[in-house]
């Protein structure tokens, strides 16, 4: 409900922000970590969507992925274990003029944190949420995560692990109200910068799952898949992700595919080789928790007070006269 | 030409009846036939009355009590007793109805109770059961209004208020925030201070228990020493405290903001312009503050300027509008000319413009009837930017969602409204003579939203009208001829149907004794719908029934039938604004039609001995992309591929001279003699997705080029 004036003038001197404005520092991650690719995709978002820096803010738990808010120039919170979503999901609901993104690993999501992605998902509130998938625990060198292959060796499997590694996209394909699914891999730097911009658009719980490659601990894990575009599979559609003619040369592999088909999109997901890439999913139909529950009430500090001592009241127990 | 014939054809004529052929229809208590079904309206369900509802929506403030009991209805008659609850409810309704007619504007909750004793629910328990279970289900209360002088006023009242009570509620809330976000600054720069950061001011923060657990003097001492020391300036803190003031000055009272007078209103909105202006100011200041981008030096200018030159549309439409209810009959030269102002300015006003006779006497010389009546929708319509409603009071309730759209309209909206009541009617009922007038084209309904598109079809409609693409609507009549036989006939409602019911025109239509009709005779329809010249000596007429229900054929003079030609033709005019009958699509139809003809006839000549065209292949649908071809790059330079670089650092660690990142962050060749070929040949060796392609080597020199080139084979 704001006046013309103030849009006007909020949009006159509007600041240009450049690549650099979003850059916090060199990342440590090790040289040819799939971080970098995905931290140069966000960065070139901001710049391209003119994110205002101050109206950015970046959560994220405990790994390796979970650098990434002190590498970008934004407000940024980099909380514990498996918690990045309920902190997230705390921002969103206070400061719903925010753009909210999440970064998480596949230890820091799908292990410790598994329960709260869970219900995010259901919640639907409006944020980007980045997967950074590498098969395993770098930050405390090489163990075994819920995404590793089955007889993968690790420090804590050191004779393979004995269990079908989790996909983390069926997984959030099968929560009610899921409303985006996407799948990068970290080596088609455009596709993967076309995907992180269809699902910031998305208004509602945009999670991509990003294929990243960890030089360090699993050098070789996919070394097959990046050396043979055969084995990746492009979707593609008119709603979804359009595939340039320079990229369609190389990689042959495509599928078209209606990001609106729920069913397909689960079949899709279940395949491992060759790895899709694209909207698997979305609907942006589904409504966003913070809509539900938005009221009218302004939150002043009587209101929060008064509201916080009708509930203490509860369980005071009063002295008798 | 025999007497009879000679005497309608002079009546037609001349307007005069020189025998005893013709009867005048005064004291016959004649009404078109059309409306023979319609003596007692107390006995019908239809729309009236109106119940205007207490806090409802904007959607559900103006019920039909028929709906709220067809509802109640649905609710509650079910089971065994449902139809005994059924005629019960009905039964009141109908007692509603009449009681709605003799107290105009009662509660609907006494009306209900006083008609509930009336019918004997105290006595009779299976009724009483039924009526309080309807009124339980029944949950709404507001004013009953019934279908008369006083309905236009009322109801629009009513909307407006709603919509208003709407508008303020955002406005306040909105107001509030702004004076929370702007008043948190304040508290947070106390917060900051030596004060905010005091002992004593910390101890009141932790509250009364726990003081003894802390040592406030060293926490402050502490705190004043780390803590951020800036704070905001004198002129700003003034500003902030001044915006608070401003906002906090705005109030809505609905009665300062309705007006029975355009002048009046003008006045009034021109007197609180200014106070409005501050508040709009303050709210845009307000706005910049909270986000943190006020500059003194860029917008102090902007703001002390501010509404100089009035204020922008967006921002009027925050605030309150006006509701202006005139009535046509009363206003003066003044009163219109200020009318005019108000459409053509844009001010945030909603106008009511209520008509009781459409038919009044003309100026001398000026024509016929109602020409004199202005006709303020029309030319509203013609200013562009103004929200118009023309309609009855018979078919409001079926554009309540138009009068909320123009009460919404952020601009100025014009309500015209023929209420029915205009006195010179007889005991025909304000409903059915608002009905009849719609039904006659007399005062078509029409909506024209400038909000609703940039073209007329989006922002004009005719839908509400009986038949809207018909000249008159056409209705089926029955009746019972001399040998009682049922006869059915289709009969069209004109504007002379209209005018039939106004005692004051009854002298231009003469009553033909049955003896004397004749099958010359034609409908005001058929007369008009043929040039006057090609049906020599056929006169036009309406079928009447008097007051005993017997058919009457009534004769209608040249100068009535003129106005219903005149009325006709301005109903063209609606009706190709509505896209019915357009004539500029006629002629382009007609236009293309002819040249399609003219085209299939010339291919035809072509087509003689020449063989059919092969049928074309269907096209297959590919899921694939076509893949672009790129220019080949000579495998003696080196090059990357900078679109696949995943920004992995391995190059740029090598060097960082002849590797460099662009403005996406990938990987490109910015000098290729800034280092060696063993440093290309490396720096591809280490890519992880083989992007870097060292070409050949550059200088001749390097040392071991041999071993170099053997490795860079593989990425040539």
């Amino acid at each position: 409900m704001a006046t013309a004036a103030s849009h006007c003038l909020l949009r006159l001197y509007e600041e240009r922000h450049e690549l650099e404005d979003y850059q916090g520092g060199v990342p440590r991650w090790c040289t040819g970590c799939g971080d970098n690719a995905i931290l140069a995709a966000v960065q070139r978002l901001c710049r391209d969507e003119q994110l205002r820096p101050e109206k950015t803010v970046f959560v994220s738990g405990i790994g390796c992925s979970s650098r990434f808010p002190h590498y970008m120039k934004t407000y940024g919170f980099h909380g514990i274990h498996g918690r990045a979503l309920p902190v997230a999901e705390g921002v969103r609901m206070a400061r719903k003029d925010l753009h909210v993104f999440v970064n998480t690993g596949d230890g820091d999501c799908c292990s410790i944190g598994a329960a709260h992605w869970i219900h995010a998902i259901r919640y639907n509130m409006n944020m980007t949420v980045f997967l950074h998938d590498n098969q395993i625990y770098g930050l405390t060198k090489m163990q075994a995560s819920p995404t590793s292959p089955k007889g993968l060796r690790s420090n804590t499997t050191p004779r393979g692990t004995f269990l079908e590694a989790m996909q983390p996209l069926t997984v959030t394909l099968g929560v009610q109200n899921v409303s985006f699914v996407a799948q990068a891999v970290d080596w088609i730097p455009e596709l993967l910068y076309d995907i992180v911009s269809a699902a910031f658009r998305h208004r509602g719980f945009s999670f991509i799952r990003i294929v990243q490659r960890c030089p360090e601990w699993l050098p070789t894990m996919f070394e097959p898949w990046l050396h043979d575009p055969e084995r990746v599979r492009l979707l593609h559609h008119d709603d979804g992700i359009k595939i340039s003619p320079t990229l369609a040369r190389v990689y042959r592999n495509q599928e078209r595919h209606d990001p609106r088909n729920i069913d397909r999109a689960r079949e899709i997901a279940s395949c491992v080789d060759p790895i899709p890439v694209g909207i698997l999913y979305r609907n942006p139909e589904v409504p966003c928790y913070e809509d539900l529950r938005e009221t009218d009430h302004l939150r002043t500090t009587q209101f929060i007070k008064s509201g916080l001592e009708a509930e203490f009241d509860k369980f005071t127990v009063w002295p008798s006269a | 030409m025999d007497a009879a014939r000679q005497a309608q054809v002079a009546f037609y004529l001349t307007g005069k009846r020189p025998g005893a052929e013709l009867e005048p229809v005064e004291g016959l208590n004649v009404r078109p036939a059309l409306l023979s079904r319609y003596r007692d309206l107390s006995a019908l369900r239809y729309d009236y009355p109106l119940v205007l509802v207490d806090g409802a929506s904007l959607d559900g403030c103006v019920r039909a009590l028929s709906g709220l009991v067809d509802d109640t209805l649905r609710e509650i008659a079910h089971g065994e007793d449902g139809e005994r609850v059924s005629h019960h409810v009905l039964r009141m309704e109908k007692a509603l109805r009449k009681a709605a007619a003799e107290a105009p504007g009662a509660r609907l909750s006494e009306l209900w109770t006083a008609t509930a004793d009336k019918l004997g629910a105290g006595e009779d328990e299976a009724l009483r059961d039924s009526l309080d279970r309807a009124r339980a289900a029944l949950s709404v209360d507001g004013t009953v209004v019934d279908c008369d002088g006083a309905l236009p006023y009322r109801l629009f009242s009513h909307v407006w208020r709603v919509s208003q009570g709407i508008k303020a509620q955002h406005l306040s809330r909105e107001i509030a925030r702004l004076v929370h976000r702007v008043s948190n600054i304040l508290q947070a720069d106390v917060a900051r201070s030596e004060r905010g950061r005091s002992a004593n001011t910390l101890k009141a923060s932790v509250g009364g228990l726990d003081t003894d657990a802390f040592d406030f003097e060293a926490l402050s001492q502490v705190l004043i020493r780390t803590a951020n020391r800036t704070t905001i300036t004198k002129t700003r803190r003034r500003r902030l405290e001044q915006l608070i003031v401003a906002l906090q000055a705005y109030d809505f009272e609905p009665d300062a903001f309705r007006f029975d007078s355009c002048s009046e209103a003008l006045t009034a909105w021109r007197e609180r312009l200014p106070v409005l202006v501050d508040v709009a100011r303050a709210m845009a200041m307000a706005e910049l503050e909270i986000a943190g981008d006020y500059r003194e030096d860029r917008h102090d200018m902007f703001f002390d300027g501010y509404g100089a030159d009035g204020l922008p549309p967006d921002d009027i439409a925050l605030f309150a509008d006006y509701l202006v209810c005139v009535n046509a009959a009363t206003m003066s030269a003044e009163e219109q000319a200020a009318l005019m102002e108000i459409l053509s300015s844009g001010l945030p006003m909603k106008v009511l413009v209520q008509s009781d006779d459409i038919l009044k006497d003309t100026l001398p010389g000026a024509g016929g009837f109602g020409r004199s009546a202005p006709h303020f929708a029309n030319m509203a319509m013609g200013l562009n930017e103004v929200y118009v409603l023309q309609a009855t009071a018979s078919h409001i309730l079926r554009c309540s969602q138009q009068i909320a759209h123009g009460m919404l309209y952020p601009g100025t909206a014009l309500f015209s409204v023929f209420s029915g009541a205009s006195g010179f009617a007889g005991d025909v009922p304000p409903y059915l003579l608002a009905a009849a007038a719609t039904e006659s084209r007399a005062f078509p309904v029409f909506a024209y939203d400038p909000s609703a598109g940039h073209d007329w079809a989006s922002r004009f409609s005719l839908a509400n009208n009986p038949q809207p693409e018909a000249d008159w609507p056409e209705h089926t009549f029955d009746y019972e001829d001399e040998d009682r036989k049922r006869v059915t006939d289709t009969v069209a409602f004109t504007f002379v149907d209209f005018v039939a019911l106004d005692e004051r025109y009854a002298r231009h239509l003469a009553r033909v004794p049955s003896s004397h009709w004749v099958d010359a005779m034609t409908s005001v329809g058929e007369a008009l719908a043929n040039d006057p010249g090609d049906q020599p000596g056929r006169l036009p007429g309406i079928l009447m029934v008097d007051g005993a229900d017997q058919l009457q054929k009534v004769l209608v003079d040249e100068k009535l039938l003129r106005e219903a030609r005149r009325c006709r033709e301005s109903w063209h005019s609606l009706q190709e604004l509505g896209g019915i009958h357009n004539s500029y699509a006629e002629r382009m139809l007609a236009d293309e039609r002819r040249q399609r003809a003219e085209e299939a006839e010339l291919a035809a000549e072509k087509a003689e001995g020449t063989p059919p065209p092969p049928a074309e292949a269907a096209a297959e649908q590919v899921a694939t992309v076509e893949p672009e071809l790129e220019p080949e790059l000579s495998p003696d330079e080196p090059y990357i591929e900078t679109a696949r670089c995943t920004t992995c650092n391995e190059c740029t660690q090598i060097n960082d001279k002849m590797f460099a990142y662009n403005e996406n962050q990938q990987a490109f060749i910015a000098d290729p003699d800034a280092g060696t070929y063993a440093q290309l040949v490396e720096a591809a060796e280490s890519c992880q997705v083989a992007i870097i392609h060292p070409g050949k080597p550059r200088n001749p020199d390097e040392p071991g080029l041999d071993g170099l080139l053997a490795r860079a084979e593989p990425f040539l």
